[in-house]
């Protein structure tokens, strides 16, 4: 649905993008993962025709991006940092105006709007100035905002960044819910655990590079930092704990205090062997913890090996 | 629709319909937008009434602390200095709405609204015309505002009665539209709401002074005469002042009119290239 090939976009002498290249298959959520910086937004106003690649070609649904926009932009819906809706009208007003001005009729946009607001959970907001709103409420609205004309692919462009956990989770159903109805979904993030719960398919950018790509669980595999945290009870037989996870086939190591073991694991699910081998020699467990690299780790690992592995 | 709107069922459901709408036209668009831009006002007037206090302190200063310039000679005889400055009055403050338009699209570019409308299927040009218009109505109430105060308060009642003084509204939305388009098209190439109001002094100071809004042209120095006369405020000025005093010169209202045209079909195309930059 999405296809980028050797995209680079060049400000002035800044190489925002350098020979990225893409694709999202229809009906599939990608995450483009990278720090402040990296390309991420850049990748997404090309994408949604608000800027044009140096060189390099991007289509939508087989259509070009730069030359033929009023097409993509009747496919596409954008929502994050930098598009925003109207703070000074009501929400309704917002979603009514969008759906105006992509062709409904007064009593078509008054219903698409008021069915939106209904979902997104926005109806007591609705007719109060979204200058008023929470941040949650803010970032509900802009997502039904780039939904008004039921666009086959979304844009959404660090959807939760400054948002609290709470509202965080809110946001990561309702793009759950997107997904589920069979749009093509392309989120840039910062947090490996957004991409992660969100994504099917992960493309890391750095310095506008794709450093690395693939799922979730392959990335993680190939960094291999999944561990598991185990706090011992005061008094426990550590060296016995230890025997017990190398008989269950794991790699243990004790960290900095003696009571403190971590033990590399493949998933989550692991934390069961784990609590199971240590349960089978009594040794008591005060603290279970889950550790998965962060996105620190993934540019740690990746970015040195950088210049050898691009080199095809 | 039920009220368990967290279920992904009813959610999954309303969000993924497709409506089939067909592409709005320009027309629509502009109206939509530009109706928006004034429900802002509507809501909250506190922008029409702030824009207000400037020309109603000028009237103040002009129409009470200098009135006697009207006893000096050159002037025009049998008419009141409030009379004389009011049609003035109206085109300058119509000037500074201008620059509002191009204040309202830099903030616009930078919070990203107009991202948005960017990335809609809409003609980008329908964005700035209907800001354009939007400043016109808005304008036109605070100048009607402005006349209705100073008629009441001041003692305004020219020659030309009500049309009149409605024919030099006019001539004063014709300079808030044209003159828009040149703060709009630095708006979009600026960008910087900060710059564009250093600008806009720089250029409407000169305009407004330099020109024939305050003192009858013989009264200025040989030097500021010559610019004056140029001066395509100057020209409004008289037009306006023709139409309120109930003596429209035709040869005056078509140079007025038509010098505002020009500048507009100048400064549009370049907004609108600035615009679509991103």
């Amino acid at each position: 649905m999405i296809s980028i090939s050797n995209l680079t976009k060049k400000f002035d002498s800044v190489i925002a993008l350098d020979d990225v290249s893409f694709s999202v298959p229809g009906g599939s959520v990608l995450g483009l993962l990278g720090h402040n910086g990296a390309g991420k937004t850049t990748v997404v106003n090309i994408l949604s025709t608000l800027l044009k690649p140096t060189s390099g070609t991007a289509t939508i649904a087989g259509l070009d991006v730069t030359t033929e926009g009023d097409k993509v932009r009747r496919r596409i819906g954008l929502t994050g940092q930098f598009a925003t809706v109207d703070d000074t009208i009501s929400g309704r007003d917002n979603l009514v105006l969008i759906a105006r001005l992509l062709g409904a009729s007064r009593r078509q946009a008054a219903q698409r709007a008021d069915d939106l607001l209904t979902v997104f959970d926005l109806t007591d907001a609705a007719k109060r100035p979204v200058r008023g709103y929470s941040g949650g409420m803010r970032r509900r609205l802009d997502l039904a905002a780039c939904l008004v004309g039921g666009p086959e692919v979304i844009f959404l462009d660090e959807p939760t960044t400054g948002l609290d956990p709470g509202a965080r989770l809110d946001v990561w159903s309702l793009v759950e819910s997107l997904v589920a109805q069979g749009s093509t979904v392309l989120l840039t993030t910062q947090y490996l655990e957004e991409a992660d719960r969100l994504a099917d398919l992960i493309t890391v950018l750095s310095k506008g590079k794709v450093v690395a790509s693939g799922t979730a669980a392959e990335l993680k595999r190939e960094i291999g930092q999944l561990s598991v945290n185990t706090v011992l009870a005061p008094g426990s037989d550590t060296g016995a704990a230890l025997a017990a996870l190398r008989a269950a086939g794991l790699t243990p190591v004790t960290a900095e205090q003696p009571d403190t073991i971590h033990t590399r694991v493949l998933s989550s699910a692991d934390i069961t062997v784990v609590v199971r081998a240590l349960d089978s020699v009594g040794v008591r467990v005060t603290d279970v913890a889950f550790s998965e690299p962060s996105l620190d780790d993934v540019y740690l690992s990746l970015t040195p090996g950088r210049g050898a592995t691009t080199a095809a | 629709m039920t009220a368990t709107v967290t279920s992904g069922d009813v959610r999954t459901a309303q969000v993924g319909a497709r409506p089939n709408w067909s592409a709005s036209s320009i027309l629509t668009q502009v109206q939509v937008l530009s109706g928006r831009s004034l429900r802002t006002l509507v809501r909250d007037p506190r922008l029409v009434i702030l824009s207000l206090i400037q020309p109603l302190v000028l009237l103040i200063l002009f129409g009470q602390v200098f009135s006697s310039i009207a006893k000096t000679p050159g002037f025009p005889q049998g008419i009141g200095y409030i009379d004389f400055i009011l049609p003035a009055l109206l085109v300058t403050t119509a000037l500074t709405s201008g620059l509002q338009s191009g204040v309202a699209v830099t903030t616009e570019l930078r919070n990203g609204l107009i991202a948005r409308f960017r990335s809609m299927p809409i003609s980008t040009g329908s964005v700035l015309l209907a800001r354009s218009v939007a400043d016109v109505c808005r304008s036109f109430v605070e100048l009607s505002v402005m006349a209705l105060v100073a008629a009441l308060l001041f003692g305004f009642a020219p020659p030309g009665g009500i049309t009149g003084v409605l024919g030099s509204l006019a001539v004063a939305a014709v300079v808030c539209w044209s003159l828009g388009w040149v703060f709009m098209a630095f708006a979009s190439w600026l960008r910087q709401p900060e710059i564009l109001q250093t600008i806009g002094s720089l250029v409407t100071f000169p305009l407004m002074f330099a020109s024939k809004a305050f003192v009858p042209i013989s009264g200025l120095p040989d030097w500021l005469q010559g610019f004056a006369t140029i001066n395509p405020l100057s020209h409004a000025i008289e037009a306006a002042r023709g139409m309120a005093m109930g003596k429209p010169d035709l040869t005056v209202l078509a140079t007025a009119v038509g010098g505002c045209l020009l500048i507009a079909l100048v400064f549009a195309p370049l907004a609108l290239r600035s615009f679509r930059r991103p």
